[in-house]
């Protein structure tokens, strides 16, 4: 059987349920790297100049992961997933740069996903992806369709039960109808929450991150992240922070800031990596909104792959500290 | 109302011209010094370019000077270039300046959007008085390029290292007073004269090398300690493909009739980059393969923190189409001694690499 190889990194967190049942319905077998190590990371950096931002370097390191493990490798060129709303240069210029910098890599699969050229050319470039594997436009289509389903269900899953994407895939993975329903047990009520802000790739991948929201978690705080918001909640704390979106997947930057900053929770943390161009504004946009609005604390956290995990941890610890004497005052004063 | 515009090499000549024939009041902060970048650099959130920087910092020394309504490049594309007019206007607003940032759209609409914008600031101007006045500032940007090519020429092989680059500064100065079109011209054939007349070395033949990259640190010598005279200097003769008179004639005339300037050398960027990544990645990657037999290297100039940039820096060295390249990345930690020790050391390698080919023949 012919495999395919899906790097776990950048858009893997957002669409891998999707480009897994699409080519599983093709009768394709999908392989995927394993999570992000040191190793990993390393051998990523060492292809690229140093410029290049932390995700891409986790990109590629991936891709060297699946070298010789699969016959194709899958990377998308995502120019535009929304009409007049732009993907970051990085992945646009993904799969070519994976050739240059990685020629020992198996054939690249790689399609122009550009919503602003119209219906017709999104379909075109869904069937020649799919052409790779089949004569039978009946079954490209069937097979679009079903991934489609998959998305939706992934993100209905990830909304209404709070799961984190790497929970929602491993439900989606494994088809079990009666799920213990263990999220929501509201002893958590008078617990701190913290919103993270910041792209799923960040979020998630707990080797880049230091493990935040486990870390968070143990420290007894309820940790809430963007994919808990509805796509209209995201949109609508975009609009009210920048107005009209610019960037795709901004969103769960400025979208998801504003909205945390409005809510009652007690606490937000942005996730940046260095060299990112579209977060170094839209961080700073949330950051300059928490500034005028002096309701909650934000704490911004840039990574790289220097930062030492003594450095995040201090400042995770002076952060919580910090949301913890705000709180003991809140209740004098109460009292 | 007062305009103020950020600096982008000798560009507010040909604005001034315009502004002025339509009674536009129009401050032209200092041009690019120090100062403009360390209050850019102050003031700008931490991981934007050089070009955000520099803009921010002209934007406020024209704030300082009682502009009110600052024009600004943008409009939708890849690059972060969309959001910065947003950005600065809020980091103004922050700094206590109450002033309007208005972003002309560059990247969609070409020259239209700036047009457009014209019409507005000039009170509903006539459009044949926004026209001709247009037509003026155009003629003045063709008259300015026109000289710099032969300056870029004549720099290399001059005898007295400098006389090309005094020339042209009288030039620009001429230009900027010159207002009528017989003015301008005569200005024009008098200053490529008397550089044509510059005392030459004849036998010498010059390295050629081609300058590509990031439009703005391009285009504004002061982001990059001015490499095409420091080239000159070093006895080399600098190409390059962008210039805005170039930008202009292809969206007025020819843009509209389906002819891309860029054409050529998107198509031979294909084989190693297939689309347009945003910013002028694209054109870095195709213009390295489309000069590596005429040039003898080429020096790629990139804001840090550039990404399209990183990304052609990144496709470079596996093109087939050999030549060296040197990067170098603009910002404002840069130094001077930095650049020229790099720039003596590339130019070393040049010339070994010559010697070598010639005897290899």
């Amino acid at each position: 059987m012919i495999t395919i190889g899906i790097p776990r990194a950048l858009l893997y967190y957002q669409y891998y349920p999707m480009w897994k049942t699409f080519f599983e319905e093709l009768g394709v077998g999908v392989v995927i790297s394993p999570p992000t190590t040191q190793d990993i990371l390393s051998a990523g950096s060492l292809r690229v100049v140093a410029d290049t931002c932390l995700p891409t370097k986790v990109f590629l390191g991936h891709v060297l992961a699946l070298v010789e493990k699969c016959d194709y490798i899958f990377i998308p060129a995502i120019r535009s997933v929304e009409r007049k709303v732009y993907s970051c240069s990085k992945f646009l210029g993904l799969p070519d740069m994976t050739r240059a910098v990685i020629p020992e890599s198996p054939p690249i699969l790689d399609i122009d996903i550009d919503i602003n050229k119209g219906k017709r050319n999104l379909y075109q470039a869904i069937y020649k992806l799919g052409r790779h594997f089949t004569w039978d436009p009946l079954r490209v289509k069937q097979a679009g369709t079903a991934a489609w389903q998959t998305h939706l269900s992934y993100k209905q899953l990830m909304h209404d039960r709070g799961l984190t994407p790497p929970q929602a895939i491993d439900r989606i993975s494994v088809v079990s109808s009666d799920e213990p329903t263990i999220q929501h047990n509201d002893s958590a009520a008078e617990r701190a929450t913290i919103a993270i802000i910041g792209h799923p790739y960040l979020l998630y991948d707990e080797y880049i991150n230091h493990r935040l929201v486990h870390r968070l978690e143990q420290a007894g705080y309820k940790v809430l992240t963007p994919e808990m918001l509805t796509i209209e909640q995201l949109k609508a704390g975009a609009v009210r922070l920048v107005g009209q979106a610019y960037w795709a997947y901004e969103e769960e930057v400025v979208g998801a800031g504003q909205h945390y900053l409005e809510s009652s929770t007690d606490g937000v943390i942005g996730i940046m990596t260095f060299g990112c161009a579209p977060d170094s504004l839209m961080i700073d946009m949330v950051h300059r909104q928490a500034a005028r609005m002096e309701t909650t604390p934000f704490m911004s956290l840039t990574l790289e792959e220097h930062s030492a995990e003594a450095g995040i941890i201090t400042r995770l610890e002076a952060f919580l500290d910090m949301i913890q004497r705000k709180k003991r005052k809140q209740v004098e004063v109460c009292v | 109302m007062r305009i103020g515009m950020p600096h982008m090499g000798n560009m507010y000549i040909p604005f001034q011209a315009l502004f002025q024939r339509l009674g536009i009041d129009y401050v032209i902060p200092p041009v690019n010094n120090r100062r403009t970048m360390s209050l850019g650099a102050k003031y700008s959130p931490e991981g934007l370019c050089l070009p955000f920087k520099l803009t921010l910092g002209n934007l406020i020394e024209a704030a300082e000077m009682g502009a009110d309504t600052l024009l600004m490049p943008g409009g939708y594309g890849i690059c972060r270039l969309g959001y910065y007019a947003k950005t600065q206007e809020q980091i103004l607003h922050d700094l206590g300046y109450d002033v309007e940032v208005v972003q002309f759209g560059v990247s969609e609409r070409k020259l239209l959007g700036l047009l457009d914008i014209i019409k507005h600031l000039s009170n509903n101007a006539p459009w044949f008085r926004i026209i001709s006045a247009f037509r003026f500032g155009l003629a003045k940007l063709n008259a300015l390029d026109k000289i710099e090519r032969v300056v870029q020429r004549v720099r290399a092989v001059e005898r007295i290292k400098g006389t090309a680059n005094q020339i042209f500064t009288k030039a620009v100065r001429a230009i900027d007073r010159a207002d009528d079109y017989d003015t301008l011209k005569k200005v024009q054939i008098d200053f490529i004269n008397q550089l044509n007349q510059i005392d030459e070395d004849s036998h010498y033949e010059p390295l050629i090398v081609g300058i590509t990259g990031e439009f703005y640190v391009v285009l504004e010598p002061f982001s990059s300690f001015d490499v095409e005279s420091e080239l000159g200097k070093l006895g080399v003769e600098v190409r390059r493909t962008t210039f805005v008179s170039e930008w202009t004639k292809f969206s007025l005339f020819l843009n509209p009739l389906g002819i891309n300037e860029k054409d050529r050398i998107h198509k031979a960027a294909l084989p190693y980059l297939k689309r347009y990544i945003g910013g002028d990645g694209w054109e870095s990657v195709g213009e390295k393969v489309l000069h590596a037999k005429e040039y003898d290297g080429i020096i790629h100039l990139a804001p840090f923190t550039c990404i399209p940039e990183i990304v052609a820096q990144n496709i470079m060295p596996s093109t087939r189409e050999n030549i060296p390249v040197l990067t170098l990345l603009c910002d404002e930690q840069m130094a001077k001694s930095g650049v020229l020790t790099r720039l003596e050391a590339f130019v070393d390698l040049l010339e070994r690499r010559r010697r070598a080919q010639k005897i290899n023949v």
